[in-house]
């Protein structure tokens, strides 16, 4: 088991409901849905370092548009 | 999962003994550089032999283009990738590179997380092509670590990848995963996963 750091996250209730349909939708507990949210950024990250863009597809309606991060 | 690695254990191919070896939960320096010393030099030999024999390419290793230094390097510091190694007699025995970035697409996990084997090899000598193969188990240890860590995760020992031809049969038999069939958008590689209930049948 790698070793672990604690931390206290303060979510709106808005934040803690959204937290709460992913868990459910994911089959993950709330912890397993932040990691895989911060696993998943971090990729998305390097590969924009890298000079890719990340685009979200339509295939029914032929739209595709590129999705901008923060 | 321990860092320093855990014990595991392979079958000697020829006397059927078992053979005490280390499941390590990185690719470091030594496997990069034993798979740069032992690994490369086994490849050629095994395809000099199958030339040599008249063995058509079809049927030679599929894996023979795979660097596992720039595989490594290309993931380094990134979190939803892990490397795995099985080393046993102070070398190492098998390479495996998963992705936590991936979903199910069977029909009962859809959309859930899951454990992606990108890449598995075991060592050339350890391989059915070689002359006279070392060890087996290799392939079934990666695989159980890639269980493993899916449980770990809180995946439920969910996990897919696509297989080269010649390993098929290891993931659909022995394994006891599921075909998903040809995937036209990987290189028409058929996808296999395991569910949670093959998991646990397959950990016994």
């Amino acid at each position: 088991m790698q070793e672990k750091k604690t931390m206290t996250l303060n979510l709106s209730e808005a934040e803690m409901q959204t937290l709460d349909e992913l868990s459910v939708k994911k089959d993950l507990s709330k912890t397993a849905v932040l990691r895989q949210a911060l696993r998943l950024y971090q990729t998305i990250e390097a590969r924009l370092d890298l000079g890719h863009k990340l685009f979200i597809e339509d295939s029914a309606q032929n739209d595709k548009s590129e999705l901008m991060l923060l | 999962m321990n860092q320093g690695g855990l014990p595991v254990f392979l079958t000697d191919a020829l006397s059927g003994d078992g053979v005490p070896a280390t499941l390590v939960t990185q690719i470091g320096e030594q496997q990069i550089s034993d798979w740069h010393d032992y690994w490369r030099p086994a490849l050629e030999e095994t395809l000099a032999r199958l030339r040599v024999i008249g063995v058509p390419r079809a049927r030679w290793p599929q894996t023979t283009h795979w660097n596992w230094e720039s595989k490594t390097k290309q993931v380094v510091g990134l979190l939803a990738f892990r490397g795995f190694a099985i080393t046993s007699q102070g070398v190492t025995q098998g390479l495996m590179r998963v992705d936590l970035n991936h979903s199910g697409r069977q029909a009962t996990q859809i959309g859930k997380p899951l454990v992606y084997v990108e890449y598995l090899e075991v060592a050339p000598w350890n391989r059915a092509e070689f002359a006279k193969p070392r060890y087996r188990g290799v392939g079934t240890a990666l695989l159980t670590a890639a269980v493993d860590l899916s449980l770990e995760e809180g995946f439920h020992g969910r996990i897919g990848l696509h297989s080269l031809t010649q390993a098929e049969s290891f993931y659909r038999d022995a394994c006891g995963m599921s075909d998903l069939g040809i995937d036209e958008n990987y290189d028409n590689l058929r996808y296999f996963e395991m569910t949670s209930e093959q998991a646990t049948a397959f950990l016994g």
